[in-house]
């Protein structure tokens, strides 16, 4: 199944607990954790080199075919090995902490023989700091340890054989028969002491992290169509929510390539203001208010520094900087170079005060309102973007290339203006300047009009005086961009499907951006055109697309970036935040119906 | 050395304290904002916070000015540079205790690094020496606490 140490992007699953998150593939090896939260460097980093990243594999020895599910409901995955000998079942969750003293990161593996007697095998091979920093392994007391420099990691393994130890890694092996449940535990230590725990309170924290989970999902309140990914992706969610400040990362890993072979290589382990507008939508459709304050609330504090200019992204702390280095790894397939931290965050992209704005709005009416600070803040963002809507920015795609006056960024400042007057008449945010942002907004507007449609092409063009279409421009639809456009806003989303689609998928753009190579389909863009089309009261087709995309997620409903326009394979950063989210509001959309 | 120079010098020096990483959070070096920070303790209201947080941030100013006092007293020394010493440690002391680690985690809406799925706090935790707050909130912290310790050794002193 692996070729040259990879498996396809489509075999991973995430477990996390709201601090990082791992990935373990079908064939029973976890080959992405970052400690101690997503965005620390690797210790588990085989994904982006198989020889030198770092992997814990659990797998029967002789060969095997794999079923996998989470439990209901739960981020919590299991993986079923059947072999001529026998079937076994791995157990996979990271840990919530428990009332008493717990390991600060915890994950549990848990074997469970079915039939027959599986010979199983196991090796821990830690990588520290993204592979650069080999461990140090030896027995502290009677648990093997491995450490490396301030970061520390247990092995306790309990019926799962004698622990060998070797200078770079950990192993056993043992037979799993019915009757026999073998427990491995990786417990982590950043600049602390090592907590060992027992095996006894190993069972008990899987069981209430099992409920958990199962208590949060019965929480939520969607009750629409296609309810079992709703709820898979709103878990999917759940785990890139960093839950000691509530800042959400667009996806759980880094670099894993838009090309296989390709430069497109990016780190997504940050927060990004853009995903702030789906972001809170989606919470509040889901009924998840907590994690609608908290972000909100996060967002607000993460943008006063630069206040009341945005920067594009935020570290998962609140920090602004974020600069972008290459890693020494052989990357995914090949696809280098291994980037970590993302220069976008210096870029200057004007649809991000559109989606704040946005945000806000979505905020202030599930929310009651806005305090008087926040509303203040909100005004002056307001007039800075009268101020910057007409210089070029890198857009929404964050070209490389030079600036450009986008039309989606400009139908975006539209949006932040036409929210900031919505907010005034509701009286949330000072109104004095409420006269200027309508100017400004219908100034938007009439340039985009003039300038960005296109009648060659019978569409909104990617900007002025162009010929290519954009996904990008289907969220003028979503965004409520001036109804008396209607027909011209159903001409693009045909020209999109026209000039971009693949069957059910759409390419972002098909321009410069100042990049070699190419890239697969955008899965998020997909899921904008079902909710354009059921915002256009075209229910049925987007009913149709919607079943065809549902149909692209891997065997366990979660999804990566981008998919192979022809293969299918998975591309890019998983679990995606922006397409979760994005099917979330799609079925949200579409539940909602013809609208009046 | 009296109580009165203590209460003197812990108003003035709270307020300049104050003023000072306020304008500090204008200029764009730091979200450091303790009246917010003290604040939202009892309060998930921001304007209502900030308020709170001031009359609470002017009651921890005039304990910590007892405690130099106290300090002061025992050591049968005092002046604003023993002060500006002590603001030194101080501000040392918020960066990596008492901000650090104890207000996450007596604060009811601030997370902490340990903070995992099942909460879901309104307020991010500080960091080391507050660094998650920006760069320079070290720099602005130890030297606003510094002038905090230089005004309430003075006035101790003059007492």
């Amino acid at each position: 199944m692996r070729a040259g140490g990879y498996t396809p992007l489509r075999e991973y699953a995430a477990v996390g607990d709201g601090r990082t998150v791992a990935l373990i593939a079908s064939d029973g090896s976890l080959d992405w954790l970052c400690l101690p939260d997503l965005d620390s460097p690797s210790a588990f980093g085989a994904i982006l080199d198989a020889e030198k990243g770092g992997s814990f594999s659990l797998a029967p020895e002789p060969p095997f075919t794999t079923t996998r599910r989470y439990l209901p409901d739960t981020n919590v995955l299991e993986t079923t090995f059947a072999t001529e000998q026998g079937a076994v079942r791995v157990t996979d969750a990271m840990l919530l902490p428990s009332s008493g003293l717990s390991p600060s990161r915890e994950l549990a593996r848990r074997v469970e023989g079915l039939a027959g007697s599986v010979p199983m095998r196991w090796r821990v091979e830690p990588r520290f700091q993204y592979g650069g920093r080999g461990p140090r392994i030896a027995r502290h007391g009677s648990r093997p340890v491995a450490t490396g420099g301030n970061d520390a990691l247990a092995v306790s393994s309990w019926g799962a054989g004698d622990p060998v130890l070797d200078k770079s890694s950990i192993s056993g092996c043992f037979a799993a028969a019915p009757g026999h449940v073998a427990m491995l535990v990786l417990s982590a230590a950043h600049q602390e002491p090592l907590v060992f725990p027992s095996r006894t309170e190993v069972e008990v924290r899987l069981q209430e992290t099992i409920a958990f989970w199962r208590q949060w999902t019965a929480d939520r309140t969607y009750a629409g169509p296609w309810r079992d990914a709703v709820i898979r992706s709103a878990l999917a969610l759940k785990l890139l929510i960093h839950s000691p400040s509530g800042a959400i990362a667009a996806a759980a890993t880094a670099s894993l390539p838009e090309q296989i072979g390709g430069e497109r290589n990016w780190d997504y382990r940050f927060c990004w203001v853009r995903d702030s507008a789906f972001t809170l939508h989606a919470l509040m459709q889901l009924g998840c208010p907590r994690e609608g304050d908290s972000f909100f609330w996060w967002l607000l504090h993460a943008s006063q520094l630069t206040h009341p200019r945005l920067r594009v992204l935020y570290r998962l702390n609140g920090g602004e900087r974020a600069p972008e280095s290459t890693l020494r790894l052989a990357g995914y397939r090949g696809s280098i170079p291994v980037r970590v931290g993302n220069g976008a965050a210096g870029q200057e992209q004007l649809d991000i005060y559109g989606d704040l704005m946005q945000s806000a709005w979505t905020y202030s009416v599930a929310a009651g309102g806005l305090d008087s600070d926040t509303g203040r803040r909100l005004a002056q963002i307001a007039d800075l973007v009268c101020e910057l809507w007409r210089q070029p920015d890198s857009g929404i795609w964050e070209v490389r290339s030079e600036p450009l006056h986008f039309t989606h960024s400009k139908i975006m400042c539209w949006v932040a203006l036409d929210r900031a007057v919505r907010l005034a008449e509701d009286g949330q945010i000072p109104p004095a300047h409420a006269a200027n942002w309508r100017a400004q907004a219908e100034a938007i507007c009439a340039f985009v009009d003039e300038r960005c449609w296109s009648e060659e092409v019978r569409s909104y063009v990617r900007s002025p005086d162009s010929r290519e279409v954009d996904a990008s421009l289907l969220l003028g639809a979503l965004m409520d961009y001036p109804a008396r456009r209607d027909p011209l806003m159903t001409a693009t989303i045909a020209a999109i499907r026209r000039e971009l689609g693949h069957g059910p998928l759409l390419d972002r753009y098909a321009g410069e951006d100042g990049l070699a190579g190419g890239e697969g389909a955008f899965l998020c863009c997909s899921f904008w055109l079902v909710d354009a089309l059921a915002r256009a009261r075209r229910i049925d087709e987007a009913t149709e697309l919607m079943e065809q995309l549902l149909a692209l997620a891997n065997d366990v409903g979660l999804y990566s970036e981008e998919v192979d326009q022809d293969s299918g394979e998975f591309l890019g950063n998983l679990p995606q935040g922006l397409v979760h989210l994005a099917l979330i509001n799609a079925a949200v959309s579409v539940s909602k119906g013809p609208r009046a | 050395m009296n109580v009165w120079g203590a209460v003197a010098g812990g108003f003035v020096g709270t307020l300049v304290l104050t003023t000072a990483l306020s304008t500090a959070g204008e200029l764009g070096l730091t979200r450091m904002d303790l009246p917010f920070l003290l604040g939202t303790i009892v309060t998930a209201d921001r304007a209502r916070a900030k308020a709170l947080g001031y009359i609470m941030h002017f009651v921890v100013g005039l304990l910590f000015a007892m405690v130099y006092l106290g300090i002061f007293s025992a050591i049968g020394r005092s002046g604003w540079w023993l002060g500006a010493a002590f603001g030194l440690a101080h501000g040392l002391f918020a960066g990596t205790a008492l901000v650090n680690v104890l207000l996450p985690v007596i604060h009811p809406r601030m997370g902490t690094p340990s903070s995992a799925a099942a909460e879901r706090p309104l307020l991010e935790p500080p960091g080391f020496m507050m660094l998650n707050y920006g760069r320079r909130t070290p720099l602005a912290t130890i030297l606003a606490h510094v002038a905090y310790g230089t005004i309430v050794g003075g006035f101790i002193s003059l007492g």
